[in-house]
């Protein structure tokens, strides 16, 4: 009778194991993916900034003895970026995701000292145009930053979930590790330095 | 025994509500009642007709469109920092189209900025926000006419918005109770389920389950746990959007934000 029972109870527990290890193995899929959708959705708005560049560099550069030198920092930080390639997935590798955050960055701080600048150019301020693409750039810097919040939210809830009971027992055995979040700017606490060569 | 169990479910009910308390950083308003809210008291004139024209415009178009008008800010972040964690909260909008739009006005900040949804981000895309703001917003206020500021916004962003989406007739709480017919089911048909399966083992166990069932009042308090649940998940889950019949609604229609949108100052 005891042999019976003590196999009962095996099978019992084999069954419990395998029920939890598809419950947790299934919540950080959905967590995982949860992630990767979010990602794909800061690249979206990080895109639609760099879209608005060549026209606001066009808007500008019509704009007569506009300092020429802020206007390439912003084509350079633009061509950058090209450079940093990333995957379509949320990046597993904290380098990877800090290399993308400073050529982001080196974009942020170009475009705030162009606009900076071009408050000294009061005929280019009061066009429509250059108007127009002052509030789409203010309106995509609030996207980016709702969109990494949303990301952030979405890599915590990963990150707990990988370090929960029971799925941590699973988690590094299915392949399943900590994502890294994105930090706040460096560049973001100071303003941005600003010299005005007339001569250029 | 009894005691034992009821202690062992008390515990796992707390459990289950625990995961459910979120903390909050700022202070969050409460949702507003009506579609256009003066807690500022600054354009009294304007309250019913406004109010009529966005509860009609939900209806026409299924856009949920309110406008807040508050004395003062209550956080120390960015108005669009605020104010779009606001929106989100209050989940303006409907779920599938997230067509969802605030106008927020801070009387003492003379501050305005207009959150627009997912879904309106093609019909008020941030040039047009920046112009109803500047163009149609700030010229009365800098006055200090705020009646004809608020109504000329408001005409602006209708006329912006009309042609986006197209409504069923349907405004506010009608849509959520519509929504909440799946999870009434399943909670029917899990109570159900859960008689049958304790009057079958009741009555036509045998021996077997009147040794191994420790008592009835066992099965009873797994009932009752299960109810609890389930109840746990209806209303945190299924729901924001779930309200008392014939009351007022905690939330709007599960819209959310993405940042979209304006604002400017006077």
């Amino acid at each position: 009778m005891t042999k019976w029972i003590t196999l009962g109870v095996v099978v019992l527990l084999v069954f419990v194991l395998g029920v939890t290890s598809c419950a947790s193995y299934n919540g950080l899929v959905s967590k995982s993916q949860a992630v990767d959708a979010q990602w794909g959705q800061v690249q979206t708005v990080y895109q639609r900034r760099l879209d608005l560049i060549p026209n606001l560099v066009a808007t500008v550069a019509g704009s007569a003895n506009f300092e020429k030198s802020t206007l390439e920092a912003v084509t350079n930080a633009r061509a950058s970026v090209g450079k940093v390639s990333m995957p379509a997935s949320a990046p597993d590798d904290p380098a990877k995701l800090a290399e993308f955050q400073q050529a982001q960055a080196a974009v942020s701080s170009s475009l705030s000292r162009l606009l900076v600048v071009a408050e000294n150019y009061p005929a280019l301020k009061s066009t429509d145009g250059f108007r127009q693409l002052q509030a789409q750039l203010e309106g995509s810097e609030n996207r980016i930053s709702v969109e990494r919040e949303k990301f952030n939210d979405a890599v915590r809830a990963y990150n707990t979930s990988v370090h929960s009971f029971p799925s941590m027992f699973f988690a590094s055995w299915f392949g399943f590790h900590d994502k890294p979040y994105f930090s706040a700017d460096a560049a973001a606490q100071s303003a941005p330095a600003v010299k005005f060569d007339f001569g250029k | 025994m009894k005691l034992w169990h009821s202690l062992f479910f008390g515990l796992l009910l707390l459990a289950f509500a625990g995961v459910r308390v979120a903390a909050a950083a700022e202070t969050i308003p409460p949702f507003p009642q009506k579609y256009f809210n003066d807690y500022a008291n600054v354009a009294p004139g304007a309250v019913a007709d406004l109010n009529g024209q966005l509860e009609k415009f939900e209806r026409d178009t299924s856009c949920e469109i309110r406008v807040v008008v508050y004395p003062k800010m209550q956080s120390d972040s960015s108005i669009e920092d605020y104010t779009v964690h606001v929106a989100n909260a209050w989940h303006v909008g409907r779920k599938d189209r997230n067509n969802g739009t605030v106008l927020f006005v801070f009387i003492a900040d003379r501050k305005a900025f207009i959150q627009v949804g997912y879904g309106l981000e093609g019909a008020l895309p941030d040039a047009t926000c920046k112009q109803i703001i500047d163009g149609a917003i700030e010229p009365a206020f800098k006055t200090g006419n705020y009646e004809a500021g608020l109504r000329a916004g408001v005409a602006a962003i209708l006329t912006a918005a009309r042609p986006e989406f197209k409504g069923d007739g349907k405004a506010g709480m009608e849509q959520s109770i519509r929504g909440l017919i799946p999870w009434i089911i399943a909670v029917v048909a899990a109570f159900v389920g859960m008689g049958i399966l304790l009057f079958s083992i009741h009555n036509f166990g045998g021996t077997f389950y009147q040794h191994h069932v420790r008592s009835l009042s066992f099965a009873e308090n797994c009932y009752m746990f299960l109810l609890n649940v389930i109840l746990n998940i209806l209303f945190s889950g299924g729901g924001s959007s779930s309200s008392s019949s014939g009351g007022s609604s905690s939330s709007g229609g599960g819209g959310s934000f993405g940042g979209g949108g304006a604002g400017g100052s006077w």
